[in-house]
């Protein structure tokens, strides 16, 4: 394990589920992963932008990963939690998520690139797949997440 | 010796000597024989020598050092400023600025001798004509006559009638009186700790009447090499002398008992005599005190005699002034701000958790504990702030500079007035607004100006003259910067606009003059029909534009063709925290900043008219545009069709409109967040505030809406 961590030739990944489907986020970019809370809306911005919250002082924007993948919008339940992201462009974003269920290191040789012929939408998020105890896990792509 | 801790102090230092030098090498290009600035530039020159010697960069030294031999000179009258050593002395300066970057970036000041401007310096210093042979010896012999001569300094401290009374009542009571100065080393850093050091061991032996400079100056380190105390003890005067050198870092401490009295009423008759005087005197003692050790340290020991006499002149300045000061890190006072903003935040929270537990009863002592908190925490406000704010001077000092360079770079005469200098703005957003301040007035200069046969033509005075007039309106500054040149031509930028696919033809026709020139700031946007390196690479104006945006202000120009333009910056005074009118609508909460907001209305819907189909309503006197706050953000009101409608008048620059919002709340502190990168597009939406319950309410744009 310390040796394939050295090699860079493993990472961790927060797994959150969105619909049926699993993705894995880089942990590297989480800062936190909260529960539901009050959203401010914020009129004329894009659809899936919710608003913004209070986050330990900090105002933070919140984006609705399904309405921006493309899919229906659910209703919020006990498990639908939001992944605070930072990336380098953006600052801290939050991300509404169905659930958030466990931290996987997946090796990045067993991580397999995914063509971007198909234009389905949801692909185009993703970098590549990998496979942990049997399922499926779509690693996000969080640049493209972040840019409208 | 490790000085690496002092280079931070070294660079803000020298920047400010540096300044300093660029803004009286102009007054000195104006007035060549103000004796006042050459002192000044002299000063300010031989600080920056020892303070670059203490740090070891010779260079730097070097180069100072053969300035202040130029200036050396000019004080003593024999050599005349003529502009051409302007010239040089500004690629002195330019050169300083050099090494100082070079340090900055890696503490290093470079490899750059600079020989060609010594050379220069010193080809200066060869007066004309037959006189060259007899100043150099003679202010070779200056040099360590005034050396010798810092020994009986303290014969030169003024007394006053009260101090000369005591001092002889103590020799009448049999006590000695010593006139004693105290030189610290060249490379002693902490000289005021040191003088500390020489106080405490000279008042265990006796009592120090009076020390020049004052008490407080060496406090302050506002002294250079040496300081000169008078005491009075029992204790002979090798004893005070021994005691004195056993405080490390203490070059050299001289001293004599004084008996004549009469001797330093002469020198209090005239404290501020001036340096020629002194030097006459210096001269005449030192002749015979000039020993083989004068000579020997005689290279040393000049310097630090040059400031004795420049010291003296100093302290007379310095005295009036008499501010103290610290020098504090701005990351310091940023935590401190953000150290406020919460703590208003939790005091807002307080507010709303008290005023929510309604119905209890006692509250009276808790509600007035909470305003005496609100008077607190808004006071504490306040003084950060004001810590916050610096003079804009810092930031327009050097475009008088700039100016005289471009002039000569662009063959124009033109001239810059400032006014305001001293308008104060948080220290944010000083440190930002140097960068468009100067492309305004490059612009200006390059754009606006007319060249001279233009300007004959239309019967312009030959040199143009520039302004930037800065100055505080209500809660905000504004800062103009104009010519009076030519005047943005709009049929040029309109021609310009189509050119480049800007705007169609159709469209620029429907285009009011106004709309026009706002083309000018978007991106990728000049005019000038060459490109020269001063402006014109249309990277400028949007920069401007989104520069300001960014710090809370705006920026608009006025302009008349042949006669000039006036680029008018608005800023903020403050940044983080507002008072702001807190409302409602269609169930969500906003804020708007007071500051635009002037009154509150109350209109009943009939009231309401349309002109060109927009809605309006009459106030006294004047049409006021309504605008529906549930439209604009897209949210369903939560008033009745035919209730009365809560208006509020919100103002920008002259124009009104009035805010229709469903509910007021009250007015609040609220302390500005920004909403991220990821949602500002939204131009009316200016920031966001964390309430009191937590919740995060946004903050109204009134200015956009407008």
């Amino acid at each position: 394990m310390e040796e394939l961590k050295n090699n860079g030739g493993a990472k961790q990944f927060i797994v959150i589920r969105v619909g049926e489907e699993q993705y894995g986020i880089d942990i590297k970019y989480v800062d936190n992963i909260i529960h539901m809370c009050s959203i401010t809306r914020v009129p004329k911005v894009a659809l899936y932008v919710k608003g913004v919250i209070n986050v330990r002082g900090e105002v933070i924007p919140v984006m609705d990963i399904r309405t921006k993948m493309g899919l229906m919008e659910a209703e919020y339940t006990k498990n639908t939690r939001i992944v605070i992201v930072k990336s380098e462009q953006q600052g801290f974003v939050g991300l509404i998520v169905d659930a958030v269920k466990e931290v996987v290191t997946l090796e990045v040789d067993g991580i397999e690139k995914v063509s971007y012929d198909n234009k389905s939408g949801k692909t185009m998020f993703v970098t590549g797949v990998g496979k942990h105890q049997g399922s499926l896990i779509s690693v996000l792509d969080l640049n493209e997440i972040l840019t409208e | 010796m490790d000085v690496s801790q002092y280079l931070e102090i070294f660079l803000d230092e020298t920047r400010e000597h540096l300044q300093n030098l660029n803004t009286e090498i102009l007054n000195l290009e104006q007035d060549p024989e103000n004796e006042d600035t050459v002192n000044e530039i002299f000063r300010a020159a031989h600080s920056l020598k020892g303070m670059a010697g203490t740090m070891g960069y010779k260079r730097m030294q070097t180069l100072t050092h053969d300035m202040e031999n130029v200036f050396s000179e000019v004080r003593n009258g024999t050599i005349k400023i003529k502009s051409h050593m302007i010239d040089i002395l500004f690629q002195c300066l330019d050169a300083l600025e050099e090494y100082t970057t070079n340090i900055q970036e890696n503490s290093d000041e470079g490899t750059n001798d600079n020989e060609a401007l010594i050379k220069l310096l010193n080809d200066c210093l060869k007066p004309d004509g037959a006189q060259e042979e007899t100043p150099a010896p003679e202010s070779t012999a200056g040099k360590p006559a005034a050396a010798a001569s810092g020994g009986s300094k303290w014969s030169s401290i003024p007394l006053d009638e009260a101090q000369k009374l005591v001092l002889g009542e103590a020799v009448k009571q049999g006590k000695k009186v010593y006139g004693i100065t105290v030189k610290v080393q060249e490379s002693c850093i902490l000289k005021a700790a040191r003088a500390f050091l020489v106080f405490k061991a000279v008042e265990e032996l006796g009592e120090i009447l009076v020390s020049a400079p004052s008490a407080q100056d060496i406090e302050d380190e506002k002294f250079e090499l040496d300081f000169s105390i008078i005491v009075i003890t029992d204790s002979p005067l090798d004893r005070v002398l021994a005691d004195i050198k056993s405080v490390s870092e203490i070059e050299e401490a001289e001293g004599a008992e004084m008996t004549d009295f009469g001797g330093t009423e002469e020198e209090a008759a005239s404290p501020s005599s001036p340096a020629a005087e002194k030097a006459e005197k210096s001269k005449e003692k030192s002749v015979p005190a000039k020993t083989e050790t004068a000579k020997a340290s005689g290279a040393e020991n000049a310097p630090a005699a040059k400031t004795g006499a420049a010291k003296q002149e100093k302290k007379s300045n310095t005295k009036a002034v008499g501010n103290r000061t610290v020098r504090v890190d701005i990351e310091k006072l940023d935590v401190l701000m953000n150290l406020v903003s919460e703590l208003i935040i939790a005091k807002n929270s307080l507010v709303s958790a008290t005023t929510t537990q309604e119905g209890r009863e006692g509250n009276a002592a808790v509600d007035s504990q909470i305003e005496y908190l609100e008077n607190v925490t808004t006071s504490l406000h306040e003084s950060v702030m004001k810590v916050r704010m610096v003079p804009i001077e810092s930031v327009v000092n050097k475009f008088p500079r700039m100016i005289r360079d471009l002039s000569k770079k662009l063959d124009k005469k033109m001239d810059l007035q400032m006014t305001g200098e001293e308008t104060e703005l948080d220290r944010t957003v000083v440190d930002e607004i140097g960068d468009p301040l100067m492309h305004l007035l490059r612009n200006s200069a390059d754009h606006g100006l007319e060249s001279a046969e233009v300007r004959a033509e239309r019967g312009k005075p030959e040199v143009g003259s520039i302004f930037l007039n800065a100055y505080q309106d209500g809660n905000n500054v504004i800062i103009e910067v104009g010519d009076d040149g030519n005047g943005i031509d709009v049929e040029n930028v309109k021609n310009k606009a189509i050119e480049r696919g800007t705007v169609t033809p159709e469209q620029a026709l429907n285009m009011t003059d106004k709309e026009i020139i706002d083309l000018l700031f978007l991106p990728s946007f000049s005019t000038a029909k060459e490109v020269t390196d001063v402006s014109g690479r249309g990277v400028g104006l949007d920069v401007v534009k989104s520069k300001i945006e960014t710090l809370g202000g705006e920026v608009e120009v006025k302009t008349q063709l042949g006669e000039g333009s006036t680029w008018i910056i608005r800023l903020p005074l403050t940044l983080a925290i507002i008072q702001a009118l807190m409302v409602e609508v269609g169930g969500e909460k906003y804020a708007i900043s007071l500051n635009s907001v002037t009154t509150l209305e109350n209109i009943a819907p009939s009231d309401v008219k349309l002109v060109q189909s927009e809605e309006v309503i009459h106030l006294r006197g004047s049409v006021i545009p309504l605008i529906r706050l549930n439209e604009v953000l897209d949210i369903e009101s939560t008033r009745k069709e035919n209730e009365n409608m809560i208006v509020a008048i919100v103002k920008k620059g002259d124009k009104l409109a009035g805010l229709v919002v469903d509910k007021l709340m009250g007015q609040q502190e609220i302390v500005i967040k920004s909403l991220g990168k990821f949602v500002d597009k939204t131009r009316i939406i200016s920031g966001a505030t964390i309430l009191g319950d937590g919740e995060v309410a946004l903050i109204l744009d009134a200015n956009v809406l407008i």
